[in-house]
Parts: structure tokens; sequence; C-alpha cells
């Protein structure tokens, strides 16, 4: 029971200094706690973690989770992964981070988890190996010897020379010699540092995570859209399912963007020229290309993309009203254009210089073709239902013959849905649009008495409208202009705007997509890479290759050497290394004998 | 006398053996470094398209002479011990001349080439290296016709017909590739040139050569003949491949997109096909193992048991190629990684191809932890290296087929 004085007495204890005693035991407690805690819970834990079924089972977790991570595309629109997947699987999935998940908790958990297990493997086994390293058993007993496949034994007269000539046979060997009695033993060890292997190989891959680790906590990696001439210095970026921006220590001003075509029509490089600037100062302009990124301040600006960076557009709206007058509009992309007369607006979304489309049917050979530049915008208005729309300013030539300007419609908004709409009349020909009202105003208002009759007038109204457009004689693909007048009969009447939108001119401007990374784990990362390569080069190709050598002296003066070899792999080369030693041991006595 | 001189000596054998030997891998391997020297430091740097005219101009000749001499010279200097082994020379001297063979077939294959008229970028059927492609394919499809009716008739010239027409096979394959090479800068005035690996088909036969090259070398290493009806096989399953994509028009030379547009990619797409072909040949030797198990254990009296090798021949032979492929596949990964830190923004993106790189890899790397930590031999291994193969082929064709990513030039399209 603790009462009220008993909780006094407590403080009062705590106030009176603590007796030497009383220091040293605590100490003694702290230091046993911290070797029993070590003993008893850390190094079991250790020993589990680096154990290899927990690191087997952390690669298998691993490598589950990056075939879902690629089968999943990562990173999409939610709005796809929600028709995709439909709304249950779609939050159990979201709940799991499965959209991104290479940077989920869990994703990081099991890559720290490896990093542990690798720790202790290396800290378990380490001292194991350099162990074995250093010790070198400088005999070998006649049974092991017995067992042994590589040994010959050779017979000389002098002992010096016979034990020399075995050193310069094998001139890079470690030696040692080991006397036994009267019996001298050497051993050589080639390759004895191959179990570095291992440990490098191990170690590097540490290094590498850790590499990774610190590009992920302490770097950034975002885009940004520059447009020509414009300036920009934040970055946005993925964080989960939402966007994030970083505002950069500079800025970066697009000084031209450019895009060079093979003969082909591919594009064969994306070129910025872009200028740095702090405080406003300039501190440096450099081009960049798609392999070739910009260094500065610890900061890589690499090309990444291209896109629309505000052209200027001008469009001519063709009135469908009784005046048919022809209005010129002026905007840039990403605006929205008001037309002064009615309270229709278009909202500007891209623009195409080119549209290179398939022209075959399907199943034929590819045709590629330029469609010529377009304009995309959403119009919107009273009493309409706003529909995406791209405009071309050229017309649609079909086997060479003109089937007159066209739309295309997506009454989705999305441009997958896109339809094809034929207006009739070729509008980048303004006396057509002069043609159609004229003859709109020459067909008689008066409904005709019969059919015949109606075409007849229709026919006289055609001519009247041509010889008033066309004082100088008829256009020369008259056929066609018949078919596309009639075409915009059907088609123009109906339009629920009240403008014709035709794309006239344009001034283009690109933005350049830059993508922007700080990475202080890189160089950790290549020093891994280093290692690992370096420490599997040593695992696989240096066999440890030892050699004993027994030097049995007789009592005639003679000295015999029992030679034993073993390598720890390649036994096909060591077998044929181990014949030449004895050949060259041969030789090196005589050429030294002879000397 | 003595005991090294007193063996006979031919005129091949002494070209590759000893001391001439030596000095030749030196020769070859300063003219390498000539070369990479005057990329680096010559005039005006290194410039993609104007490397190999640098390469025979005066400039050129000069920078491979030099480097010839200092190679030479350093051979001379540590070939003044008579006991020194030779070993890493008499291995690599080999290669360096099989390379000079090659190039030597392509310039010869180039007088074959149409006129200039002929050649446009819209009908390529007429260029040569469709021809040589074509010998490849037939030379390979015999050989593996020839390996398996060795394994019935182990007696006759048949399997050593298998090897020739494979040897066959890969000096076409290669010189193919090279003369693609020279092709692509006879299209469309030259701006298109690009190396030979920037396309499916193009890396197909590449993935040919590789596998060939690297089972004949472990044929003839460790006179494993029996294994090749296993590895030709899947050479001849690749080739119908190859000759469904030419069908399909996969085959044409095109532009490079400006992201392949570097050296990288000499670098980075050779080197993971190395991987991909030991890893192939390691599945061969895993196949070939069950099948002899399964002919051990139903107590076949079977006449190719002796002809093939033992169960612990091709333990060690799958081995032998993933330790050939495993350390190129790390090196090629490691190096796709500096291209992307250079390209990409960042060395690892969790792009489908680099996941599915590290998902081959754990798994080669763990059949090297199972045979080295556990001790595993025979069957589970075997079955490892057979599914660890699969896993290689979705990494190589099935991601570019069914999964979209930054590598996805490697499309069909």
């Amino acid at each position: 029971m603790q009462g009220k004085h008993g909780f006094g007495g407590e403080y009062a204890r705590l106030k009176k200094p603590p007796s030497f005693f009383n220091v040293i035991f605590n100490l003694m407690w702290l230091c046993y706690a911290t070797m029993s805690f070590y003993h008893h819970t850390l190094k079991p834990i250790l020993n589990r973690v680096g154990s290899m079924p927990v690191a087997i089972l952390l690669l298998v977790l691993l490598a589950v989770a990056s075939v879902i991570g690629t089968v999943l595309k990562q990173n999409q629109d939610q709005v796809d992964y929600l028709h995709q997947f439909g709304p249950t699987w779609y939050w159990t999935f979201r709940s799991l981070g499965l959209f991104d998940m290479y940077h989920t908790w869990w994703f990081m958990t099991i890559l720290g988890l490896l990093m542990f297990s690798l720790a202790a493997c290396l800290l378990r086994n380490t001292p194991r190996f350099l162990q074995e390293m250093k010790q070198r058993k400088g005999t070998m007993n006649e049974n092991a010897r017995k067992h042994i496949e590589h040994k010959f034994d050779l017979s000389f007269d002098d002992k010096e020379k016979a034990i020399s000539s075995i050193k310069t046979s094998l001139p890079d060997w470690k030696w040692m010699e080991t006397k036994v009695g009267n019996v001298l033993w050497l051993r050589g060890d080639k390759g004895r540092f191959h179990k570095w292997g291992y440990i490098t190989v191990h170690t590097a891959m540490l290094v590498i995570l850790i590499g990774g680790w610190l590009s992920v906590q302490f770097g950034f990696r975002g885009n940004m859209a520059v447009p020509e001439g414009g300036k920009e210095s934040e970055i946005s970026f993925l964080k989960g399912t939402s966007t994030d921006y970083l505002k950069m220590p500079f800025e970066v001003r697009c000084d031209d963007f450019e895009i060079n075509f093979f003969s082909t029509g591919a594009p064969s490089e994306f070129r910025s020229t872009l200028t740095i600037l702090e405080d406003g100062k300039e501190m440096m302009t450099s081009d960049i290309i798609v392999n070739e990124p910009l260094y500065y301040k610890g900061v890589r600006i690499y090309q990444a993309s291209f896109g629309d960076g505000g052209s200027e557009i001008t469009l001519k709206l063709h009135r469908l009203n009784k005046t048919g007058n022809v209005d010129v509009g002026h905007a840039r992309i990403y605006t929205v254009f008001k037309d002064p007369y009615s309270d229709v607006t278009l909202e500007l979304k891209d623009f195409r210089p080119y549209n290179i489309e398939n022209m075959a049917a399907a199943g034929e050979p590819k045709d590629f073709k330029d469609m010529g530049p377009s304009v995309d915008f959403v119009i919107r208005g009273k009493g309409l239902k706003p529909v995406l729309v791209r405009s071309f300013m050229e017309p649609f030539i079909a086997n060479d013959q003109n089937q007159g300007s066209y739309l295309m419609i997506s009454k989705t908004g999305d441009a997958r849905d896109f339809e094809t709409f034929l207006l009739g009349l070729d509008f980048s020909e303004p006396k057509e649009w002069e043609l159609f009202q004229a003859f709109i105003r020459k067909i008689p208002a008066k409904a005709a008495a019969s059919q015949e009759e109606a075409q007849q007038a229709n026919l006289n109204a055609f001519r009247a409208a041509l010889d008033e457009v066309y004082p100088d004689g008829r256009p020369d693909d008259l056929p066609m202009l018949g078919n596309r007048i009639i075409q915009s009969l059907k088609v123009l009447p109906d339009m629920p705007w009240p403008f014709v939108p035709v794309l006239e001119d344009y001034d283009q401007t690109y933005y350049t997509g830059l993508q922007l990374a700080k990475d202080p784990g890189m160089d950790v990362v290549w020093i891994g890479s280093g290692l690992l390569v370096g420490g599997l080069c040593i695992m696989f190709y240096v066999a440890h290759r030892k050699v004993w050598v027994k030097v049995l002296e007789e009592e005639n003066g003679q000295v015999t050497l029992e030679v034993t070899g073993i390598s720890n792999r390649n036994p096909i080369a060591f077998e044929q290394e181990f014949d030449d030693l004895e050949k060259q041991i041969k030789t090196a006595y005589e050429q030294g004998v002879k000397v | 006398m003595t005991a090294i001189t007193a063996d006979k000596v031919s005129f091949t054998s002494s070209m590759y053996t000893g001391r001439i030997a030596h000095i030749r891998n030196w020769a070859y391997l300063g003219l390498l470094a000539g070369l990479a020297a005057m990329a680096m430091f010559a005039g005006d740097g290194y410039v993609e398209d104007n490397f190999v005219f640098q390469m025979f101009s005066l400039e050129g000749v000069k920078w491979m002479a030099g480097g010839t001499v200092v190679g030479m010279g350093y051979a001379f200097t540590t070939s003044a011990s008579k006991f020194r082994a030779f070993r890493f020379s008499e291995i690599l001297v080999p290669w360096f001349d099989g390379a000079v063979l090659m190039v030597a077939l392509m310039g010869l294959y180039t007088l074959f080439e149409p006129s200039e008229a002929m050649i446009t970028y819209e009908d390529q059927s007429n260029l040569f290296s469709g021809n040589v492609v074509m010998t490849m394919n037939v030379a390979m499809l015999f050989s593996a016709l020839c390996y398996i009716a060795y394994l019935f008739a182990p007696d006759s010239f048949i399997g050593k017909l298998g090897t020739a027409t494979a040897w066959i096979g890969v000096y076409a394959g290669g010189s193919a590739l090279l003369l693609r090479w020279y092709e692509s800068y006879l299209l469309m005035g030259g701006d298109i040139g690009h190396a030979p690996v920037s396309n499916l088909y193009e890396v197909f036969i590449l993935l040919f050569c590789v596998i060939c090259v690297i089972y004949l070398t472990l044929e003839s290493r460790h006179n494993a003949r029996g294994l090749g009806a296993f590895v030709m096989p899947i050479v001849a399953a690749g080739i119908f491949f190859a000759i469904w994509l030419e069908s399909i028009g996969q085959s044409d030379i095109k532009p490079l997109v400006p992201a392949l547009q570097s050296y990288w990619m000499k670098i980075h797409v050779p080197l993971n096909f190395v991987g991909y072909g030991s890893f192939a040949v390691a599945c061969a030797a895993g196949m070939a193992w069950l099948f002899r198990n399964r002919l051990e254990e139903s107590g076949s009296q079977s006449r190719l048991l002796a002809v093939f090798p033992s169960l612990k021949q091709l333990d060690n032979l799958a081995y032998k190629a993933v330790a050939i492929g495993f350390p190129a596949f790390t090196l090629a990964t490691i190096l796709g990684a500096a291209w992307a830190a250079e390209a990409w923004g960042g060395y690892w993106s969790w792009d489908p191809k680099e996941t599915w790189a590290l998902i081959v890899w754990l798994v080669y790397g763990a059949y090297l932890h199972a045979r080295f930590s556990h001790g595993l031999q025979g069957k589970t291994l075997a079955w490892w290296a057979v599914l660890g193969f699969l896993v290689t082929i979705f990494c190589f064709v099935g991601v570019n087929m069914y999964l979209s990513g930054l590598h996805s030039y490697g499309q069909l399209t």
C-alpha cells in the first residue's frame, strides 16, 4: 500500500545523496543487465535474424513483393485503378499501399530486416573466416595424404637446391616452413584470401542497402516543367497517392527546347538549353539531352519529357448565324478563350505541331501520315454538353481527295474516345465558307412544289453562288467541292455551337520536362557495387591452392620431396597445374645445377 | 633437354601456349587499351559515329600501335622467368583470335553487299546480313540434330560434326551482327547507325552465340559432349522464335530512341546476355542431370550412359555455368544501374525489368547458397537450374511482352 506518507518518504529518499556502494552496486547491476540482455535476448535474436532460414524467408518475401509490384502497374492514376479493380479491391489494395508498393512501410521493413540479417550474418561468420584464413597447418599426416589425389615424389641430390627450385617453380606463392623432429615441412599457399570473397560480397550488399537507404532518406527526386523562356524552382513528386512539392535552392530557366528528327520522322534528340539562376544571377548555362544530364550543387537535372508550354493559338470562328462572319480569336494553351459574342468558352488544353497516324486499315501494312497541327480544347456554354474537341489546321485528304476539314470530338472528355466528324467544307480555304454562305443565301426560302423543282432550284443557287465567289472561273476540284458542300449542308445546320472553331495559326512554345534528383547515397551504392563485383570474382575465380612438401633426408645425402596438393575449386585446372609443377621443379633443379 | 621443351610442338599449339601466347595476348590487350585511351584522351574526344573512322585514320593507327608495343613490352619483361605459367594468356588468346576472325569475316561479307542505290530503309530484305543469319540458323539447327543423334550413335563422327556446326553457327551469328552494325550505317545516309543490340531480334542472335560459346568452351574443357543434346535444342527453340520475329517484321534496322543513344548500351546489353546465356547452359545441365538420373533409376543399360557426362560432372557443369553467369549478370545489372543513374535520374526505379533482374539475381544467389552453405546437390539443384532459367526467360522476354516500363523499347510492336 502506497499512502500519502509513503510517497513523501520516497521523495525524501531521492533527495538524499546515494552512497558509494549504491553507485557501485547499480553500475554492476547495469553491467550484468546489459550482458544478460545481450546473451539472453540480443544474441539469440541476432543469431536468429542472421540465420539462413530467416534470410531465405526475407528474400522470398522480397521476391514475391517485387513480382506483385511489377504485375500491378505502380503509380498510375487512382481513377484508373478504381475502374480496373472496382471499389472493394481498390480500397483493399490501396490500404496495403500496393499502388506505390516500393515505398510502403512494410516493404521498407523487409529491406531493413534484410540489412539486419546481413549484418548479423557477417558478425557471426567473419571472425570464423578470418580465423580459418590465419590457421595454416604446416604438416600433413600420412593418412590424409593417402586420400588426396594430387601427389608425387621426387628425389634430388642437393637439399638446398631442391627447396629453392620448388619455390622458383611457384613464384607468387606464400611459403611457410615447419620443422618436426628432423623432418622439414614446406607449405605453400596461393589464393589464401579467397574467403575474403564471401566477406566482401556480403559487406557489399550491406553497403548497397545502406546507400539505398541514404538515397531514400536524404535525397529527393521530382519533376518540373519549364516553358521555353520561363523559370521554375519547385519540383513535384508522388508521395503515396498524393503529390508533394519541394522548393529548390535555385531556379531553372529554359532558354530553348528543340526536337530533332531522323529522316524516318522518329525523334532523334530532345535538347534543352538551361540556365541556372541563383537570386536572379545567372550561374551557368548548359544543354542537356536524354543521356547527358546537368550537374549543379549536388543536384542532377535530367531531360525527362516535353510538352506544350503555352503556345499562342489563332482560331477562326465561323459563325453559324445569318451573318456568317468569321472572327479571329487568339489565346494561349492552358488559358480559357471567351467568345465575345456568346457565352461559349473554349478551355485550351494542348497543341501538337504534328499528328502522326496510321492510315492503313487493320491488318494491312502500316502507313504513317502526318495529319498536321492540331489544338485540343473543351467547349462549354449554356445548354451545351461540354466535350473535348481536337481541331486540325489541314483538311482530311484520303486517296488524294480532299474530304474537307474535320473535328475530333470526345463526348467523355477522354482522348481515347475521340470520334471523327467530317465538316464537309475545307475551312483552310476561306472561299469555301464564302461559297457556302452565298449558297445558303441563294436557296429560295419558299418551299418548292416538287422534289425535282427543289433540286433544280438548289442547283441554280449553287451555280449562282459559284459565279459570285469564283468570278474568274470554276475551281479545279469542282465535283469534290460539290460533295463537300452537300456534306456541310447535312452537318453544319445541326451543330449545337454558335460557331465552327478551326485552327488557323500558331506560335509554338514547348515546355521541357525535367527530372531533378539529389542522391547522396549514390556514391555509397557505387562503392558497394564495386565491392560486390570484386568479391564475386574472388569467390568464383580464386581457388585456394595448397601444397605441402615433406623434405625427407636419406642417409646417402639424397633428399626425397613428397609433394601433395589440394585446391578448393576448379579441380581440372589444378590437375593440369599440378602435373606441370612436377616438370617445372625438375627443370628448375637441372638448370640450377648447370649454373 | 628439359621436360617442357621435350613435348611435341606444332605450329598451332606453339601459338597458343607459353611465351608466344603470352606476348600475343598482351599485344591484343595493349591494342584494346590503346583504343580505350584514344576514346578517352584523343583530340576531339569520343564521338559515337566517328569512332570507327577515327580507328582507321593515322591517329587511330598510332594509338593502337602504341598500345600494342606497350603490351608486348610488358609481355617480354614478364616472360623473362621461364618457370612462369602463362595460363591467363593461354586462356585469353584464342578468344581474341576468334574475334579477329569474326571481324575478318564481316569485312569479307561487305563485298557482297548490294550497291548503295539498291539499299533502302523501307525494304531491307536485300541486305547481306539476312543470308548470314540464315546460315547461322541452319548451322545451329543442324548442330542440334547432330548432338541428339550423337546420343544414339556415340561412336560415330556425328558428335564432332555437331561441335563443328555449332562453331560455324557462332561465327556466322557473330559476324552477322557485326555486319548489321555496318549495314545500319548504310541506311538513311548513316544517321541511324548503331550497335546491333537494340531490339529483340538482334539480342536473340547474340544470345544464341553466347549460349553456344559458353557451352562449347565447357564441352572442350570437360569433355562433356553429351550435354549438347540439351543445350542446342534450347538454341533451336530460340531460333524458331527469332524466325517468327523476322516474319512479323521485327528484324528491320530502326533508328534508336533517344534513351538508347548511349555507349552504355554496348556494354550493358551484351554483358546481360553473357548472364542469360550461361543460365541457359546451366538449365541444360540441370535437364541433362534429371534425364540421366531418370535413366539410372530405371536401371537402363543404354549405351548413351557411357558417353553422357556423369551426374557429378553435370552437377559441376551447371555450377560452372552459373559461376560464369552470376558475376556477369551482377556486373551487367550494376552497369545498368549506372546507365539509369545517367539517363533516368536514379540508379534504381523498381522498373519491371529491374525488378525481375533482381528476382533472377536472388534465384541464382539462392542457388549458390543452397550449394555452398547447405551443401545441397543433385536433384534439387538440377530443378533449381531449370526453374531458374524459366524465371530468366520471363525477365528477358516476358517482361517486354507482358509488362510495360522504362525498358519498353524492347517491346514487340
